[in-house]
This record gives C-alpha cells, structure tokens and sequence, in this order.
C-alpha cells in the first residue's frame, strides 16, 4: 500500500488541517444501512521529532555589549533553515535556523538572529543534538550565531541561502529601514545607532567604508553555522530587502530573491568559484534579445539598487520569496508571493524604466487594464516561476489561485488552492525531485481561506517536477497548520532521510510545543517511495477516480491515527460512541481526525452509510 | 464487528434520525437562501451604480447634493441587506474595500510599509453628509467608482461559493453582534447618522434569509418558531417606531431583542442540528459558540486569547501555579519586587499611581500600569500593542531594567532551588519534562493566572442578565450616551468596552486621542510618548501610528485611576471633560492623525456625571482575586525565605 499517506499523517501532528472545501450537494440524512469495513494500518515508517522550541531552549552567547559569554533564551519566530553537511562523516552536519522576530537583548545581540546546532542520526533512526566545543571556548548544544562582534547586529532574518555544492550558510535580512530612528525602535530593535565602519569583509572597495547603522542591514550574510558566527555581509550583492537564493553547481553563480514591490530577480557571478567577494550582480531582463541578464556595477548602485535596476529596465516583480534549484538539471524555481494592490508599490519604478515580464502584462490585461500600474490591479495569489539556466527563459510554473474572477463553472472548480506560495525547496523522494511549497497568505480575503474561517489558514504542497505543465490539481496537499502559523525553512537533510522543518508563530491553544516557534525533523523518508506519491488517489481507491456512485462506503485506514480517506466525495459526519456528533465536512474525501481522543466512532456520508470508524 | 457493537450502532440510528435532516425541506432552504443572496448581490450592482452616476451629475446645486445623499443612503441600505453574508463570508475584503473605518490602514504581512487610503461606504457617507460635497465631488467620484468595481469583484467571487448550513446560521450570530456593537452605535455611519434605519435593513436582511428555515423550524421545534416568529416581528415594529438616533434605547434594544435573539438563534442552530464551528475545524476562535448573549460570561474564549486551552484538566493547576509567581518577589533581580508590585488586586490590578514606580525605587517605568482584569481579551499587549503573545509579555517585564532587570536564566536558576517550586511545576507540567521548569512553563503559568482575571460580573452586567431586576436610572442613561450621542463605544467595543473588535474579536485596536502631559485643558501641552510607533515593530512604523494607544477596557475604571497611558487624568470627571472637548485636536494641540473625532461632544453635565455613573457600574468583584497566604520556601536559602508575599515596594 502507499506510504504517501503516511507523510501526511506525520505532517498533520503540525496541527488541524482546516478543510477547504464548501461545496456540496446533499445533505447528511438518515441511513440506509451500514457495513463496516476493518482495515488494519501498517506502522508508518515516519516519524515527527522535535528538534529546538525557540523562547525556551537555551543558546550558548559570545561575550556581547560588554556582557560576558553565557548562556540565554533562545529568539523566537523561526524561518529559514540552513543544513550543511558534515564531510568527515562523524555526524550528519549543523542546522542553522534565522530567528525573524526583532528584539534587543543584552546576550544574544539586538535586532534577530540565528541558532546553530549540529545533529547526528541515531540508530532508530531518530536525530540527535550533538554536544559542541566551538573555537571561542563556548560548549553546548545550541549557539547563539555571533552576528554583533562581527558584522554588526542582524535583523528580521527570513529566508536565506543554502548552497547545493557545500552547505555554505547565508541568512537573509528583510529588514528595510530607512532611518536609524525607525531601526531603533524606542529601544526595542537595534539600540546602537552610531555609524557602522566595515572590517574584515574582504570585499573590494567595502573595508573601511562607513555606513549609516540602518544602512548596515538589508544584506544577505554569510555565517560560520560550524563555529556560531558570522562572516561578512554581503554588500557587493546590493542592499535589497533579501529572502531567498540558491547557488549553481559550479559554485561561481548565485541566484538571487528580493521581497520587494518590484524585486529584481537577481543574479551574482563570481570572478572565481567559490569566492563571493569578487564578481558582479545582474538583474533579469526578460526583453533583452540574447542573454537575459543586465550588469549592475555602477558606483552607488549597491545601496541604492532599485533606483539603478529600474534604469537598467530590468523586469519587476511583486515580492520575490524564496529560490529553489533541481540539482538533477540545475533549473532554478522561485516564488512571487503577490501583493493585493501593488499599483502604487511599482508605478514611479514602470516610469523610471522597469518593465513587466508578458505574463504580469497578461494578467493585467486579463483584468480589463492596460497594465500592472493601474490601481485596479490585483495580484492575490501569488505564482511559482521556472528559470531554464541554459537559455535564460522565465516562465511561469504554476498560477496560485484559483482566481474566481473567471467565475469557473463547479465542474471545473479546482480541489485545491494554492496562496502566496513562500517558502521553496527542491526535496528528493526516492531519487525524484518534489518542489516543497510552503505558504504564507497575505490576506484571509478572495478564498485564501475557507468561508467561517477567521484565521490564516497555510498550507504546504509537494509538487513532481517531472510533471510537464503542472496544475493546481498536481499539488499534493501535505497539510495546513496551526491558526496564525506560518511553515516554512523546509529543507532536506544531508543524508535524505528526514525533512526539517519549521513553524513560525502558531496562534492555537496545541498543546507545547506546539504552540511555540519551532524546528521539527520528519525521520524515515528514505522509506517512502515514488510510485506511491506520484498515483495516490489511483492506488488507494480506484473507484473514486472512475467516479463510480454505487461503490459502497469505504474508509481507510481504519483504525487511523491522523486521517482517514473516504472512497467518494461527500458530507460526512463524526460520531462518538454515546451517538454525539464531533465532526461535521462537507464535500470531502479525506477527514483530518486528529482533534478527536482515540475510540470507537461512526462515520456517515451523505446517503446515510454508516462505518464503524477506530481512531487510535 | 461483534453482535454488541452491532446493537449498540442500532441503537444509535435512531438518535442520528432525531439529529439529522429532512434531506428535502433543509436543500430547499438553502437554495432558497442562495438565491435571495444573488438577487441582493445583483440589487447592490445596480445601486452601486446610480450612486457613481449620481455622483458624476453633483453640480453644486442643493437638488443634487441631496441626490448624492439619497444615493449614498440607498446604496449604505441595500448593502446592510445584504451585510451579514458580505461581511462573514468576506471579512477582510468588506473590511478593506467596502465598509471599513474611514482611517487609513497597512498593508499586512509585506516587509515595508505600504499605507492603504480609506474607501468605500464609511468614507462614502462622511464625505456625503459633510458640509459641501460638491468641493469633493472628484473624490467621491473616485471613491463611488472603486466602490462598484470592489463591489462586483465580490460579488463575481461570491456567485460561484457555495454556502452551507452553518454560514447562513454563523453570519446570522455575527450580525447581531456587529448590529449592536457597531450599527447602532453608529460605527459605520460617521456622516450620515442615519444608523437605526441601517439596523433595520439589516435586520429585515437576515430575516429573510432565517425564514426558509421556518417550514423546517416548525416541523423540527414548533415552540421555537412560534417564538421567533414573534420576535421578528416586533424588532422590525420597534426599529420602525424608534429610528432616531440620539434618542433610540440602546439599553432596551440590548435586552428586548439583541440578547433574546442570539439565544433562540442559537436555539435554533441546535434544534435544526446543523453543525457547529469547532465539529468542522480546529482552529480556535474567540467567540464561544455556545454562548447564549454578548453579555453571557462565556461570550469570549479567554482561550483563545491567551493560546490555552482552558478544558486541559491541568488548567488550574497552572493558574495556581501562575498566581504563586505572580505574587513572588523572587523573579525580580532584587527579590523585592513582584507582578503584584503594580498590579494590586484590590485596585483591580493597577497600582493608583500615574506611571508604576521603577525599581529604583525613585524613577518611574515608562507608562501607567494598566488593569489586568479582562486584559488577557486582546490581539495585543501593553499600551503601545508591541507584544502580540500573552505568554511573552511577561518576557517585557523580565528583561526591562526599570522593571525586573534580570533574566529567565537567572529566575529557573532561582526557582529550581527551591525543592517546593519544583514539585509545584512537576504537578503542573508533568507531560513536559524536559521543559519542566523553563520559560514556556513559566510564562504559560502566568497566562494562565491572567487568562482567569476576567470579570463579568458587575451590577451592570447583572442586570443585563436579569439577575438583578433593578438599575439606577442614571445608568441606564449613561449607558445609551456610552453607545449613542457620546461614541465611546464605537472604539470601546461591548461587551468587554475595549478595542477589541467585534463581531469576531481577533483584532485589537489603537487611537490617536491626543492626550495630554497633564489634566490642564485651559493650557494644554501634548504628551510626547510616541505609543504604537516607537513600539518597535517594523509593521508599526508608520507615521499615523504616532501616539496612537492601545483601546483599554472601561471595566473596572472605578478602581483605577489615575488615567490614559500617562496617568495624566485624576478622575473620571477629568476623561469625560477631555473626550467632550474633543481630545487634543478639540484643545486646539496641533494632532494631525487624530483618530477622535475632534468637534465637542457637546454633553451637559448631567449627562457627563450619567457616563461616569455608568462606567461606576462596571465594577466587578475584586475580593475574589486573593494574593496567596504564602510562597514556596527556599530550604538552603533561609533569608530569600523572608521575601514578602507581593513584594517590598
């Protein structure tokens, strides 16, 4: 049997999933009759760990603002997770972890920051956090990363880099101040305003440069994850408000994301591999006839990026998250997250130069508008966009949506949405590349969350990349978290047998942790295997793919533990065993019963069939 | 499956008949429902409509400004038809594009800060009745324009969602809230005033949904529509008979039809067993939907405010566990200091000083300690909304050299010394020991003590309730001033009178009043605190967010003077006088976002001394909030023994 299913249970511990689905045409009535159907589930071969509970385990500190080393509460809101590779084999390699959350602390260092930690696998095949002596003469587990004695403090660290050649660490600070006031706070972000000076950034034409403290963030920076500290930012990549990026192979280009309206795809070529501090930044131009790319490298445009981009007429886009690369063909993916109404965000910057890539143009035109600039353009979903490295072609992968402004017909009505799509990894299942969607809405309006549902809904999606054209039914839902939740930093370890992953500011009354920021590792995925993923619903129940309505009722697993899948669509209801009913989904195929205490139920459909349903 | 479980799913069947529907009359309702949805959808276009084009022939003559008006009124009344469905299917669109407050907002979740402009029907309805709409005939032009294009771009979406049972029933329950909480206090009606003629189409709106539901009503519960059969009738009689709105009964209305309905409405819900909010998703909500009236006690989830989940049989445990600390010097760096410190039970948990005594024991913190009692009801903590947790806002405290000065590693260094502390969390936390004595369980403890101050019980809500039959008269007046001619409640939202948003209370809120250094309103200077701005989060770093302050509960204001962020007011006295004036812009004090409408209230003193006979009838029992007799003990640490319960100083 599949073990697809599995993955999902295994996810689902995150949270609750909140059913999207509304639509039905019957009423749950009476029944006919019942008959009860027993499977027995198999163990599942994955299993859910709790790695690091940001605000409550401890980080080991570097002497800071004059405080000596210690140790402190670790920072909370957890995004982007960096996994480098162990090469003497002795364990599987450091996890670093951005803390997005901006506060200042005498220890840890104001503004955010990031936790490194190193782990090994054990023989049940669990992770474990390894003890460490690092070169500073700090012992521990987890490290505080070492952001103030090195490069000045850090903020709002959301996405980050991640290289494929050798797990090089950058951490993206999307913190886009424009004044020291603004950065300061009233004392709650970044306390010293004096002028930064660069030192040791190894980067031509930066030592010694003096800078305005708030124009000392909005880098990607490179941080030691091994020794917990920080290395340089970046400022030959230009100051953009960062999140993702992703470094080729050969280890001389990096791809670059920023979450602006409009970001710039952007790309850095280094002089030689390997060495970052030589090279020159470029930003995508889709109308440029040959190569698609234009060089920014005149004097100012490193702090002043957008101005120079928009002269260079590069192609604009609307919140630039993360940037995944396939390693099997070195494509490179990223998503545009959206933002409802940019017209005003990106007007001056289409006069000054920029331009809109023929499927943004498209879809303004879609809307009845002469392009994005109008105040009238929508943008609420959000995309998924393809880079093909050897011809320098952009396409669009996947549209988020569905977007109800086409008014679909029901028939035609997609079983899933898919919402500001984030956070962007490439996972390998069984030797097959998957796209790890994560989402983070913008908004609960437009059907980014169901009808009756107050609360942001996010939902993370595994997609094959062999599949040519995708849709919005080729997502595979893996689940939707906790109520004001954000999943995101999916990564797989060094050793393919475990995601991590993390949840950002759950707002639920889950029992600790989680109800904390936190990292999680899903163990065992070594075990699941493509054939499974890739035929899901075929597998489990033919019948419902032929849509046939006279099959009997069937449910499986059952017992379960986490969900049950249904043989057809339809309203169904939870009873317990004193005939109370606990839940009540319409026009499903799968019920999330994870909310409900192990026992005896009855569960019935529309028709009135009734099976004895175990939860364990 | 053997032959007993076999019996006892027999059994069952036939409970599951009296529960569930007759298929046929129920699909009928609904559909029923769905169509009158799309034919008020398809009115609204049409309003929507005239109004632009009503809008475009504005000239300056009287003859069409009073078009404008009848326009903008006719366009405000279709849409309260159809209100309920818009505004709970929708929440945040309605709220942004159609009929949100007439301020400006942020647009969420993006890295900058990008201010969005008001529009739609409350900007609509100011701007009409305004002195000379033909001056911002160009705005409301624009204005009119974004509002038919938002408009049908909801509506697009809408005709293709299909509702279900429990919204048509849901956003029946949300109306009654946001019909009393913001329609007759005429929240979304800034220029026109024309609020209770609203209610009413709103009313008649609902209903006429709720009706397709009678045939099955009366086969299911006859009793139950009889009843509301009744009811409907003689609201839409009384919103008739009484539509002006400096006079209308707020008081009356809340009793006679808003608390009476929401039960039978909830009545009904069950009786026609369609399912509830919490059978078809976990995530949690800060209405109970069990709740009976906005005045039932269990209105609001104290649970979901505060993260916990008030049913885990640990519960209260925890809560002792948290009033223990709460009352221990020992978390502060000099032992001598508590929560208590500041927030003193009998002052409904504030201390009676302007701003608390620092730890110095000579400065001040920087802000007036603000009641505890109701606190945990808020999307966001302190007076300037930095701290979005309730279990991190004690981290504030900790670390804030004025305040605790000290560290979590130094208090689990403390606690864990004392062998009772120990056994206390043990009790408390047996099911995270790893985390057994950290800052979750901690924190989690001192939310739980502040998720359980809650108060609800003051004469006013007594009566409201009909537990006691008798009400001074000055209250029940100062009461209709509260929600009518005086606006206080349209930012103090009932039934917690905070800024806690209805009809979902998932948001909290902030204004820019103005206040003053001191209570001297003859030469005003303006406070300097920059409140929400300076709060230190990114998001909040917008120049309209300057001296904006959290929207506190009028709950227990009896207890808790002095007033505002910066103690600056003595009395209540002082507050009425200052709101009456208009606030700091009323005073002549140069506030350019003032968010307190800023022409004088223009109350007389007796109705002034009825408002603080009112909000003198908030206050709840505070005897029942007791400091404990004593404090764990510290066996090898004999002088940290002899802290006091509550603190020194």
């Amino acid at each position: 049997m599949t073990k697809k299913i599995y993955l999902l249970f295994a996810l689902a511990i995150l949270c609750a999933s909140a059913n999207t689905q509304t639509l039905f045409d019957e009423e749950i009535h009476m029944p006919a009759g019942y008959a009860p159907t027993t499977i027995v589930m198999p163990p599942s071969p994955l299993t859910t760990q709790v790695l690091f509970v940001g605000g409550t385990d401890m980080v080991q500190t570097t002497a800071t603002y004059g405080n000596p080393a210690g140790e402190q509460v670790a920072k909370e809101w957890h995004d982007f997770i960096g996994m480098t590779p162990d090469p003497s084999g002795q364990s599987i390699g450091w996890v670093s972890v951005n803390h997005e959350m901006i506060y200042s602390d005498d220890k840890l260092g104001d503004g955010g920051g990031m936790t490194a930690f190193r782990i090994a696998r054990k023989a049940d095949g669990s992770l474990e956090i390894l003890d460490q002596n690092l070169n500073d003469g700090r012992t521990g587990k987890f490290f505080n990363v070492d952001f103030v004695n090195t490069v000045g403090e850090t903020g709002m660290n959301c996405g980050g880099i991640c290289s494929i050649v050798d797990g090089r660490i950058w951490t993206a600070e999307e913190w886009f101040a424009s004044s020291n006031a603004a950065m300061y706070g009233g004392g709650g972000g970044v306390r010293d305003t004096s002028d930064f000076t660069i030192t040791n950034s190894d980067i031509p034409g930066w030592n010694g440069t003096t800078l305005k403290k708030y124009q000392n963030f909005n880098y990607m920076v490179e941080i030691d994850p091994k020794q917990a500290r920080a290395i340089r930012k970046q400022y030959n990549w230009a100051r953009q408000p960062f999140e993702g990026g992703a470094v080729e192979p050969g280890n001389r280009i990096v791809y670059l994301g920023p979450d602006d309206t409009p970001g710039f795809f952007g790309m850095f070529v280094a002089n030689t591999p390997g060495d970052f501090t030589k090279g020159t930044l470029f930003a995508y131009k889709h109308d440029k006839p040959g190569w698609k790319w234009v060089p920014i490298w005149e004097d100012g445009s490193m702090l002043d990026h957008k101005a120079f981009a928009d002269q260079k007429g590069a192609t604009m886009f609307n919140r630039i998250e993360w940037v995944a690369i396939d390693p099997k063909d070195n494509f490179i993916y990223f998503t545009e997250t959206g933002l409802d109404s940019p017209s005003a965000a990106w007007s001056d910057d289409y006069a000054a130069g920029g331009v809109f890539h023929p499927a943004t143009m498209a879809r303004a035109q879609a809307q009845g508008l002469a392009n994005p600039t109008d105040p009238n353009y929508h943008d609420y979903y959000g995309r998924v966009w393809k880079y093909n490295p050897m011809t320098s072609e952009l396409t669009v992968l996947l549209e988020g949506g569905p977007d109800f402004d086409v008014s679909p017909d029901e028939a035609n009505y997609p079983d899933k949405a898919l919402s500001n799509p984030d956070g962007l990894t490439v996972v390998q299942i069984d030797g097959h590349s998957f796209l790890m969607i994560q989402e983070d809405l913008n908004g609960s309006s437009k059907g980014r969350v169901p009808a009756g549902v107050t609360n942001r809904t996010c939902e993370v999606y595994l997609l094959d990349l062999s599949i040519q054209n995708p849709t919005l039914d080729d997502l595979i839902r893996l689940t939707a978290v906790p109520a004001g939740a954000e999943v995101t930093g999916g990564i797989q370890t060094s050793d393919k047998k475990s995601i991590l992953l993390n949840v950002q500011h759950p707002n639920t009354t889950n029992p600790f942790p989680f109800n904390h920021s936190l990292t999680i590792a899903i163990n065992g995925l070594d075990q699941v295997s493509y054939d499974n993923l890739g035929n899901r619903s075929a597998e489990l129940f033919p019948a419902a793919e032929n849509k046939d309505e006279n099959a009997a009722f069937s449910v499986y697993p059952n017992p379960t533990t986490r969900t049950v899948y249904l043989n057809k669509t339809t309203d169904v209801a939870i009873y317990d065993a004193n005939g109370k009913r606990v839940m009540v989904k319409r026009e499903t195929n799968e019920v999330d019963v994870s909310g409900l205490s192990i026992g005896t139920y009855f569960i019935q459909n529309a028709d009135g069939e009734t099976l004895k349903l175990s939860i364990q | 499956m053997n032959r007993k479980m076999l019996i006892l799913a027999l059994t069952l069947l036939g409970f599951f008949i009296s529960v569930g529907f007759k298929k046929s009359e129920a699909t009928i309702a609904l559909e029923n429902v769905t169509k009158q949805f799309h034919q008020e959808m398809e009115n609204m276009a049409s309003a929507a409509l005239r109004l632009r084009q009503v809008a475009e022939q504005l000239d300056g003559s009287t003859a069409k400004t009073l078009a404008l008006q009848d326009a903008v009124a006719q366009v405000r009344l279709t849409f309260k038809k159809g209100e309920f469905l818009y505004a709970y299917l929708d929440p945040q669109f309605v709220r942004k594009s159609l009929n949100g407050a007439p301020l400006p907002s942020l647009v969420p979740n993006v890295p900058s800060i990008i201010v969005i402009e008001p529009s739609g029907l409350q900007v609509l309805d100011e701007l009409a009745f305004g002195e000379n709409p033909n001056e911002s005939k160009a705005e409301i032009v624009k204005l009119a324009e974004k509002f038919e294009r938002d408009f049908q771009e909801l509506h697009d979406f809408q005709k293709t969602n299909k509702l279900t049972h429990r919204h048509v029933f849901e956003a029946i329950q949300q109306q009654l809230i946001r019909s009393f909480t913001l329609g007759v206090t005429g929240f979304d009606t800034p220029g026109s005033a024309n609020a209770i003629p609203e209610a009413k189409a709103a009313f008649e709106g609902m209903y006429a949904a709720f009706k397709n539901y009678m045939p099955l009503l009366e086969e299911k519960d006859r009793g139950l529509a009889i009843v509301m059969d009744a009811r409907m009738e003689n609201t839409l009689q009384y919103l008739t008979e009484n539509d002006e709105f400096e006079s209308f009964d707020r008081l009356g209305f809340l009793m006679k039809h808003i608390e009476p309905q929401y039960q039978l409405f909830f009545e009904i819900h069950k009786a026609l067993g369609i399912e509830f909010a919490e059978e078809t998703d976990k995530s949690p909500r800060a209405v109970n939907s069990h709740a009976t009236g906005l005045f039932d006690p269990n209105f609001l989830n104290a649970g979901y405010f505060a993260n916990i989940d008030l049913k885990e049989p640990l519960f209260e445990k925890r809560k002792e566990l948290g009033r223990t600390l709460f009352f221990d010097p020992i978390l502060s760096k000099n032992i001598q200091r508590s929560c208590a410190s500041c927030h003193q039970p009998e002052k409904a948990f504030t201390d009676g000083k302007p701003k608390s005594l620092a730890s110095d024991g000579k400065g001040t913190v920087q802000r007036n300690s603000p009641t505890l009692l109701n606190a945990v009801y808020a999307d966001q903590y302190f007076w300037d909304l930095r701290e979005p947790r309730l279990d991190r806002q004690m981290m504030h405290v900790v670390m804030s050299k004025e305040e605790f000065g000290t560290t979590y590693v130094e208090i689990i260094d403390k606690l864990k010394q004392s062998e009772a502390y120990r056994q206390l969390f043990a009790e408390a936390y047996p099911d995270q020991p790893q985390y057994q004595l950290s800052t979750y369980t901690i924190s989690d403890a001192l939310s739980a003590y502040v998720a359980s101050l809650t108060s609800l019980d003051s004469p006013f809500d007594r009566y409201v309730r009909g537990e006691i039959g008798q009400l001074d008269p000055a209250v029940k007046r100062g009461f209709n001033l509260f929600m009518g001619k005086a606006a206080c409640g349209t930012c103090h939202f009932a039934p917690v009178f905070n800024g806690t948003v209805p009809p979902t209370y998932d948001d909290s809120e902030s204004e820019v009043l103005g206040i003053t250094a001191t209570a001297d309103t003859l030469h005003p200077v303006l406070d300097t605190d920059l409140g929400r701005f300076a709060n230190g989060m990114p998001s909040n770093n917008a120049d309209f967010m300057k001296t904006s302050f959290k929207t506190v509960t009028v709950r227990n204001v009896e207890l808790t003077a002095p007033y505002m962020h910066n103690g600056a007011f003595k009395t209540l006295e002082e507050v009425v006088d200052f709101y009456n004036r208009g606030g700091g812009k009323g005073l002549k004090l140069d506030v350019p976002h003032q968010t307190l409408p800023f022409d004088e209230l223009k109350l007389t003193r007796a109705e002034q001394n009825d408002l603080v006979a009112f909000m003198k009838s908030l206050t709840g029992d505070v005897s029942k909030f007791e400091a404990p007799t004593s404090l764990p003990v510290f066996k090898n640490n004999p002088t940290w023994n002899e802290r006091k319960v509550g603190g020194n100083y």
